[in-house]
């Protein structure tokens, strides 16, 4: 099967990017053994101690062999800062960041596919302009500004967003663990007062989000839908008489398509990881955070469980993108 | 296989519809508390381990075992600087309801409470406490250091005397060794539960007890989601208490938000009941404001140091530490970086020090005359260069200071380069006295002069940041330790505070407030060693 064989020929791009960031974990400054053992009065044979515990006193060959036979067992190691297994914590980490990511990602979506038609409809003019300026801005405003400020206006000034804080309200029962994405447990379960609930927490973070993903969705849409507006097909389109709508939506923006999804797969994957601002911003349990408190405090293997994550997300939402390009154009398929 | 298009849509539609692998509905929950019997701290740190002593856990950590554990007896509690504060001087029983100690200091008779309980109903017993306090000195943990400093050494010590009897048995006379029996590490743990999970290469129970509790004390574990939160239930069944009462607060959820001024608005809002850790920058907006209480108390029991590394030139000789204590700006620093909220340990102009307490205000001064003639003396005319660091975790308060630290040792002619490093990265410098100038901070559970000094002014541990090294004080400090003559006590301790004074091997600076900033309706808030809200003595009114 095509999709396997692909699958094949990315294990050793994975494997690299396992060995890289390794090494590049033991290379940084700082050591573990002594930032964990900061109790009161540790001493030297504490530090010892843990350095052992740890495996740290091996050398790194050896150390990078245990870990290779970890990872393919299926062992990506303990954090010490979480005191779980880091499977265990990726596994309970995606679900939050992978359902706003994905909320975020269609909200934006929702917003700039029209922006983009709308300005590619009229090039240069104010509208056109207006478009532009809404991109930059959400471009510039650096997400921990954009959601502070969000936080400031809905929540402390005006009152109407929820305490923005998790993805659930505190005080609220334990939402059912059915998948980890609260928006489908709790429709599955028929809860639609929790839905509404994690609905409102999930708001503030997306639109944080998607106002900074807005500007290469909508840009690229308007410069597709400029090129296909201009081709003989929609020319011919129109000439025969086609309703305006099926002209630009049916016709046009389907042949525009490619270019924005194989965009949307980029920004999918750099969201999933790089919102880690957002996730401190509104303390969001997700797998950004996770790997970026574990980095400061010297704790390897959450890390390198990360970017294992990340890399092998990225091959898969490559995959998907691609599948999409053959639902999108027929003449396109997976070679 | 191709895809084409009428497959992939087909496909699409197909994954949506499957969906739902078995439904299991969640359990109702248990009845609901009211928002008004529900306490909800919101904190910047994490809770990584339910077991104290675990290595590599958080300050956090130490809070929540003292709700969730009960220790053999406890300090009481005074009123201090800005609202009660825990009194090192005062111990009570709390597991233990009588304790007996003999006219030699020796030996310490415990006896254990009738009727009290651990969380699964199983009676506590003597085997119990026999066996926490062996965990306390023989685990490989955070535990085994600490209580050394009180005389815990090795489980031959402690014995089962009666049927509620325990013994602990002292080689000398140790003013700490009592006050080692109430911090978190020394916690009473449901032996039977622990064994259960315990393994032959962990026989303590280590890695379970990381994850799970086994104790008696006023709360009970609820959930736990290390690094985001842990809800507390109240244990109705705890009969350790002040005249046996019930702590008021029936559920307690302890949650981790990250952003301060997030934190902030959460407990001005009236969403969260109480934080101590909010940004100092915004304490005095808080204040003006009017909408929560605030309530602040310096902490005694900690301090702000400006550390020379007294093993790396030119750092080793006095006369350079002299000149740059006299070059700090202490006022300036105090205001920048604290906002002037909190004790100040500077200021002070004897020359022989009144009294044996400490920490205290010292003979430190911005006096940039006398620190230019002494660096000449030091022989550094023209001044030198060094380095300045911090960490991370720290830039708040000390961004400022190692500003104002930067331009006012340049008009000394002393060149500082201003070194900000991740906190694990600063950990690792500092035991291997590689920072030769830096900022860092420093607390003691059991704050008696003597225990500073061994602490923070001998040793070749970590704590030690200065690595000072003077035969003086190192023997002072021993003979202190087991000195029962509070007259001879005190005369060691000046001693060792003048030395401190003339050599300077660190400017202690400040003593920052703790600003607990709680709903208005929230009493009783209590400031305790361990630096962490204590749930037990928060009421609503």
């Amino acid at each position: 099967m095509r999709v396997g064989r692909r699958l094949l020929a990315s294990a050793p791009a994975l494997l690299g990017v396992v060995v890289f960031t390794f090494l590049l974990m033991r290379v940084l400054p700082g050591d573990p053994a002594v930032f964990f053992a900061s109790g009161p009065n540790a001493g030297q044979a504490e530090i010892d101690e843990l350095r052992r515990v740890l495996g740290l006193d091996k050398p790194i060959p050896v150390q990078l062999a245990h870990y290779l036979y970890d990872v393919a067992t299926g062992n990506l190691g303990r954090s010490m800062t979480t005191g779980q297994p880091v499977l265990a914590d990726l596994a309970e980490r995606l679900p939050a960041s992978l359902e706003l990511t994905v909320t975020a990602l269609i909200l934006a979506l929702i917003l700039a596919l029209p922006l983009g038609i709308l300005a590619a409809l009229r090039p240069g003019s104010l509208l056109d302009h207006g478009v532009r300026l809404v991109c930059s801005l959400g471009v510039c405003v650096p997400t921990f500004v954009s959601g502070l400020l969000l936080i400031y206006v809905f929540y402390v000034v005006l009152g109407i967003a929820p305490d923005p804080t998790g993805r659930i309200d505190i005080f609220a029962a334990s939402p059912p663990d059915i998948t980890g994405f609260l928006l489908i447990d709790f429709a599955l379960v028929g809860d639609w007062e929790g839905w509404r609930a994690a609905a409102s927490q999930l708001m503030l973070p997306a639109a944080t989000m998607a106002l900074f993903t807005l500007a290469p969705l909508a840009r690229m849409t308007r410069a597709s839908m400029l090129a296909v507006l201009g081709s003989d097909f929609v020319r011919t389109a129109r000439s025969v008489g086609l309703g305006r709508f099926r002209v630009i939506v049916v016709y046009a923006l389907r042949n525009a398509l490619l270019p924005v999804i194989t965009i949307t797969g980029i920004v999918f994957s750099t969201m999933l990881g790089a919102n880690v601002l957002v996730e401190k911003v509104f303390s969001w349990p997700g797998v950004g955070s996770y790997a970026l408190d574990a980095l400061l405090g010297s704790d390897y293997a959450p890390v390198q469980g990360f970017v294992l994550l990340m890399a092998s997300a990225f091959v898969l939402v490559n995959l998907v993108i691609d599948t999409l390009y053959g639902i999108a154009d027929p003449r396109v398929s997976i070679e | 296989m191709n895809f084409n298009r009428r497959q992939g849509l087909q496909g699409l539609l197909g994954v949506a519809a499957g969906g739902a692998i078995g439904t299991t509905i969640a359990a109702p929950e248990a009845a609901a508390q009211t928002r008004a019997e529900t306490l909800r701290q919101v904190m910047g740190g994490i809770i990584n381990s339910l077991d104290p002593t675990t290595p590599g856990g958080t300050r956090e950590n130490f809070g929540l075992a003292m709700s969730t554990y009960d220790r053999l007896a406890s300090f009481g509690v005074k009123a201090g600087e800005g609202g009660p504060t825990f009194d090192m001087d005062n111990i009570h029983g709390e597991l233990a309801d009588k304790i007996d100690r003999s006219a030699d200091g020796l030996t310490y008779t415990f006896h254990i409470r009738e009727g009290a309980t651990w969380h699964d109903g199983s009676p506590v017993t003597t085997a119990d406490v026999k066996w926490s306090l062996d965990r306390m000195v023989s685990a490989r943990s955070l535990a085994p250091p600490q209580v050394a400093s009180g005389s815990h050494t090795s489980p031959d010590q402690y014995s089962v005397v009666g049927d509620r009897q325990v013994q602990v048995k002292l080689p000398r006379p140790d003013r700490l060794a009592l006050g080692n029996l109430c911090i978190p590490y020394a916690m009473m743990i449901n032996s039977e539960l622990a064994k259960k999970n315990a393994s032959a290469d962990d026989p303590w129970a280590m890695n379970w007890l990381k994850e799970n509790t086994a104790g008696g004390g006023a709360y009970v574990v609820e959930t736990n989601r290390p690094g985001q939160q842990v809800v507390l239930r109240r244990n109705e069944t705890w009969k350790n208490g002040k005249g046996g009462a019930l702590p008021f607060f029936k559920r307690i959820i302890l949650q981790t938000v990250p952003e301060a001024s997030t934190r902030a608005s959460l407990v001005e809002r009236g969403d969260a009941d109480i934080s101590i850790d909010l940004a100092a920058s915004d304490v005095p907006a808080i204040l003006q404001r009017g909408r929560v209480k605030v309530v602040s108390v310096p902490q005694t029991n900690a301090f702000q140091a400006i550390v020379f590394n007294t093993q790396q030139a030119p750092f080793d000789n006095p006369k350079v530490r002299q000149a740059l204590a006299a070059a700090l700006p202490y006022e300036a620093m105090f205001q920048a970086a604290q906002f002037g909220r909190g004790r100040i340990l500077f200021g002070a102009h004897w020359t022989q020090v009144p009294d044996a307490a400490f920490p205290r205000t010292m003979p430190l001064n911005l006096d940039l005359d006398r620190a230019k003639a002494l660096l000449a003396e030091a022989g550094h005319p023209n001044g030198f260069a060094t380095t300045f660091s911090f960490a991370n975790s720290m830039a708040a308060f000390a961004e400022p200071m190692a500003a104002l630290i930067k331009e006012s040792l340049g008009r000394i002619g002393v060149e500082v380069t201003v070194q900000k490093m991740p906190d694990s990265q600063i950990s690792t410098m500092v035991v291997e006295r590689r920072l030769p100038f830096f900022t860092d901070i420093g607390s003691a559970w059991l704050p008696s002069p003597d225990y500073f000094f061994r602490t923070y002014f001998t040793g070749a541990h970590r704590w030690n940041y200065s690595g000072f090294n003077n035969p003086e004080v190192n023997e002072l400090v021993q003979a202190a330790r087991f000195e029962t003559d509070s007259a001879k006590y005190d005369t060691a301790v000046k001693r060792m505070i003048n030395i401190a004074a003339e050599q300077v091997p660190m400017a202690m600076v400040w003593q920052a407030n703790q600003d607990a900033v709680m709903a208005k309706n929230v009493d009783g808030f209590t400031y305790w060693f361990h630096r962490q809200v204590d749930f037990r003595d928060l009421k609503r009114a």
